[in-house]
């Protein structure tokens, strides 16, 4: 019996210790206008430094990483996603082991940014789901990050700047014909 | 002569001249050696040693190209990934100030 509660045990600390699947959020995009879906596990990060060049910023952010992904889509119109699709990633976010530490409401926009604590003061992700009528953006950082490389992250940090007019804002999308 | 007699005469059996069977035989080997060795033989190797060569240099080349696309791929990628967490922050903390001052 014993047995039985220690193997169950594990299966549960096991499934809630795994990452989240973002493909189950793929669907938010059916109907969106422009996309853009970045998927970057460890090992393609760690590919990606190498091309960084003398960038030590970037290079500092992104060295303990392992994963990073955003899921961002554009909408013709309002109400073309379901806020019931944004559910499993904020019921996994609910877990004890994240803190939501801005959750900002208005009229019909959300912002919500979640830091995962680890001992000593070093952070284990990143998330940030921010919901408007025609856009949502929901970013995920996974791996080691301190409060300094937020700092960083909202900093310039020699990123080229992307953050174009609506229209035609960010490279890197795919846009529905 | 009658008729019988021409047909003996000309059907007889003859000996080869001597020597006619060993000419045959050296005429068809050096036409054997001028047919294979030259035009099948060396190119054949030619072309073997070649393609062993190619397979051996290509692939690492090739592989090196593809490692670097992947690269620089990934690094655009990553790029456009801390760009839009960079708006995503700026936006999050725009909102924080709009509502504090909006409490104040």
């Amino acid at each position: 019996m014993n047995k039985v509660l220690i193997l169950a045990a594990a299966a549960v600390t096991a499934f809630a210790q795994q990452g989240f699947d973002f493909k189950v959020l793929d669907k938010l995009g059916a109907n969106a206008t422009e996309s853009t879906n970045i998927t970057l596990d460890g090992n393609t990060l760690k590919l990606a430094s190498a091309f960084l060049g003398d960038d030590k910023d970037v290079k500092d952010v992104v060295k303990n990483l392992k994963g990073i992904y955003i899921r961002s889509f554009e909408f013709a119109k309002s109400g073309q996603y379901k806020e019931a699709d944004l559910a499993p990633l904020r019921a996994y976010l609910k877990s004890p082991r994240w803190n939501k530490i801005v959750d900002v409401k208005e009229t019909d926009e959300t912002s919500e940014i979640y830091l995962l604590p680890l001992a000593n003061g070093q952070l284990g992700g990143l998330a940030i789901i921010s919901a408007e009528p025609k856009e949502l953006t929901v970013v995920f950082i996974e791996g080691v990050l301190n409060m300094d490389d937020i700092g960083k992250l909202s900093g310039n940090m020699g990123i080229p700047e992307i953050n174009l007019p609506k229209d035609e804002k960010k490279s890197g999308k795919t846009k529905k014909e | 002569m009658s008729f019988e007699g021409d047909l003996r005469s000309a059907l007889r059996r003859e000996p080869a001249p001597e020597g006619f069977a060993a000419r045959v035989l050296a005429k068809t080997a050096a036409a054997e050696r001028a047919v294979v060795v030259p035009f099948r033989g060396m190119p054949l190797t030619l072309a073997m040693a070649a393609g062993l060569i190619v397979a051996l240099m290509i692939p690492p080349g090739l592989h090196e190209y593809k490692q670097r696309q992947r690269g620089i791929e990934a690094k655009d990628q990553l790029m456009v990934a801390l760009s839009i967490t960079r708006v995503q922050l700026k936006q999050a903390r725009g909102k924080i100030r709009q509502g504090t001052r909006a409490k104040l």
